[in-house]
């Protein structure tokens, strides 16, 4: 599976690219300056009249300046891909293309913003005194289990959105392939076994997500490294204190009562959703053998998946995802948090809830199916940006009937507004490189 | 992290806890009250490194219970649903050379399965716990939790308890 490293490495072409342009995003001005004459009007003496009426207003920020439409991409570079803790300064590259992402693909101003944080609380404090300038945070990267804390702390103390995607955009785009798969081999959610390979960010949070949406608790497994959660495992007062979220998985799933390993886990189960690490040894053929008939397996770590694709094919799964995108049924975030941006800011919305991911989710399963899905084509691809408007118009539908919404609209409205913002990033894009303001990358 | 676990019950009136029995142990529950006993131990660990649990612990667990069980100084109550212990609660008869009133209850050990907190099951055990010391003389009862298990110090302090001694330790 790895490649050799040549010029058209991926890997070779971002450092030689990174250097070239020395960054991805910047701040670009959306305003004429026709003399400097106008600087009286978007800078002194002119601004104080807008500082004054959005001091005296504050919710006016999110008109007179362009905070409704600005997030930060923030993370403590402690998780950074699979790199692990190689701090915020690592974490910049990662950051600045995830920011990219939500501009060309949701039309979201977003700044990539590492920091420097000595601990939990720390982090909490310096994400909360940044609210005043964003209507919305991704975090990013974080490890876990803090990254659970500071996403519950912040929607919670928070009057903008918080969205961590390693948990709930991940979490949101399995639950959209799940649906497309579990309608292609016959299975409803409800009564369907689901194995959790993995209790990191993104399986604790499928596993919340999937609840919500209506599978029973006890058809859930999940597993970490050392074997099935069950409320008798030697290590569960261990869990009880220092993480409480597999902790309560621990309580409140398996209802057969399982122990043991892998294995034991799959035996008759319908779903594997595998967040476990880099493969592709972590799975094995004779371990999806143990699955029931036309088995759905999901196998998220990258570059290298939990088991090769076609092995699990081979060992009888009937539909198998991946988070790579050179094999079919692509797991990929980027189908997820431009829109879910995109909806949230354009009803200013307080907070994301998981009812607003689950319908997320369902649109972008909708997506697909109005596309036309088969066991190699369960999620829509992200060349088909009709998606994000989309997906987008039901986010904001959803954070209005939540009572998240600020600024109510018809789904009409919305979708109109989401398709305007995104086409007009895509122009500016375009725009700009046929302009040469952005030029081509050297050879 | 800031995160604090509950306390071990949730409710604070007294109340039988649905198809879960108190009663005192039997020869038959040793194993099963054993196994907890370590648990407390390894949870004990949780909050201190001074209280690394010993190779064969399990072993020594099992004498020590089954020296609880038919001796008159020494209380051992178990939990059980149906067959299954879910509960252990451990108590001896100790004297206050110097203090009076000085027959004191001292609970040594208490230990309930995850599953069955929140229900008001350690409360039960607790009451029933400090009715047998009574009728076994103790006018004083007195329970040891590790320093640090915020948990087990909300659980006594929330039912009148209040802490009498502080243990200070170091390895030299």
């Amino acid at each position: 599976m790895p490649k050799s490293r040549t010029k058209d490495d991926p890997s070779v072409k971002a450092l030689a690219y990174s250097r070239f342009y020395g960054g991805k995003v910047g701040i670009s001005p959306k305003v004429p300056v026709r003399s400097l004459q106008d600087f009286s009007i978007w800078y002194t003496p002119g601004v104080a009249a807008v500082s004054r009426a959005i001091a005296a207003d504050p919710d006016l920020s999110f008109e007179y300046t362009g905070r409704w439409n600005t997030i930060a991409v923030i993370s403590d570079g402690t998780r950074v891909l699979g790199l692990g803790d190689i701090g915020p300064e690592g974490a910049l590259p990662v950051m600045e293309g995830k920011a990219l992402i939500y501009n060309y693909l949701g039309g979201v101003n977003a700044y990539p913003l590492p920091i420097r944080a000595k601990d939990e609380d720390h982090l909490i404090s310096v994400v909360r005194a940044l609210e005043p300038s964003l209507g919305g945070v991704n975090l990013e990267d974080i490890e876990s289990p803090i990254c659970f804390e500071v996403l519950d702390t912040l929607t919670r103390e928070m009057e903008i959105p918080v969205w961590h995607d390693d948990q709930q955009g991940t979490a949101g785009v399995v639950l959209a392939g799940l649906f497309n798969a579990l309608e292609l081999t016959g299975r409803r959610l409800r009564g369907t076994k689901i194995v959790l390979f993995g209790a990191g960010a993104a399986n604790v949070a499928a596993a919340r997500l999937l609840v919500k949406a209506g599978a029973d608790p006890k058809d859930l497994v999940v597993l970490d490294s050392k074997g099935i959660l069950q409320p008798e495992r030697d290590d569960i007062d261990s869990l009880s204190l220092r993480n409480k979220w597999k902790y309560d998985l621990a309580l409140s799933t398996n209802g057969e009562r399982r122990s043991g390993g892998l294995k034991e886990a799959l035996r008759d189960a319908d779903v594997l959703v595998a967040a476990a690490g880099v493969g592709p040894n972590l799975v094995k053929k004779e371990e999806v053998r143990e699955m029931s008939k036309d088995s759905i397996v999901f196998l998220l770590a990258n570059p290298v998946p939990e088991m090769l694709p076609e092995d699990a094919l081979a060992a009888g799964a009937a539909v198998v995802a991946t988070g790579r995108s050179d094999y079919p049924n692509q797991v990929n975030n980027s189908l997820l948090f431009p829109a879910i941006f995109r909806g949230a800011l354009d009803v200013r919305a307080r907070r994301i809830t998981d009812t607003m991911v689950i319908s997320a989710a369902k649109e972008l399963a909708s997506f697909a199916k109005r596309k036309g899905i088969s066991r190699r084509r369960i999620l829509p691809s992200m060349v088909d940006w009709q998606v994000y408007p989309s997906v987008a118009a039901t986010v904001g539908e959803a954070a209005v009937r939540e009572g998240e919404a600020r600024k109510k609209s018809s789904k009409d409205e919305l979708l109109k507004t989401a398709t305007e913002v995104i086409e007009h990033s895509r122009k500016t894009m375009d725009t700009l490189r046929k302009s040469g303001v952005i030029i081509e990358p050297p050879d | 992290m800031s995160h604090r676990t509950k306390p071990l019950t949730s409710r604070s009136g007294p109340g039988a806890v649905p198809g879960v029995k108190i009663r005192p142990a039997t020869e038959g529950d040793a194993s099963s009250a054993a196994d907890l006993i370590v648990r407390t131990k390894r949870l004990n660990n949780e909050f201190d490194p001074m209280f690394a649990v010993v190779e064969g612990a399990r072993a020594r667990a099992e004498r020590y219970v089954v020296a609880s069980l038919d001796a008159d100084d020494r209380l051992l109550l178990v939990a059980s649903e149906g067959p299954k212990v879910v509960g252990v609660l451990r108590a001896e008869m100790r004297e206050r050379m110097f203090y009076e009133p000085s027959p004191e209850g001292f609970i040594t050990d208490f230990y309930i399965l995850p599953e069955h907190r929140r229900r008001a099951l350690g409360h039960d055990m607790l009451e029933r716990a400090t009715r047998d010391l009574k009728k076994m003389g103790a006018r004083v009862i007195v329970a040891e939790v590790p320093t640090q298990n915020e948990i087990g110090y909300k659980f006594y302090t929330k039912r009148g308890f209040r802490s009498l001694v502080q243990h200070f330790g170091k390895q030299p």
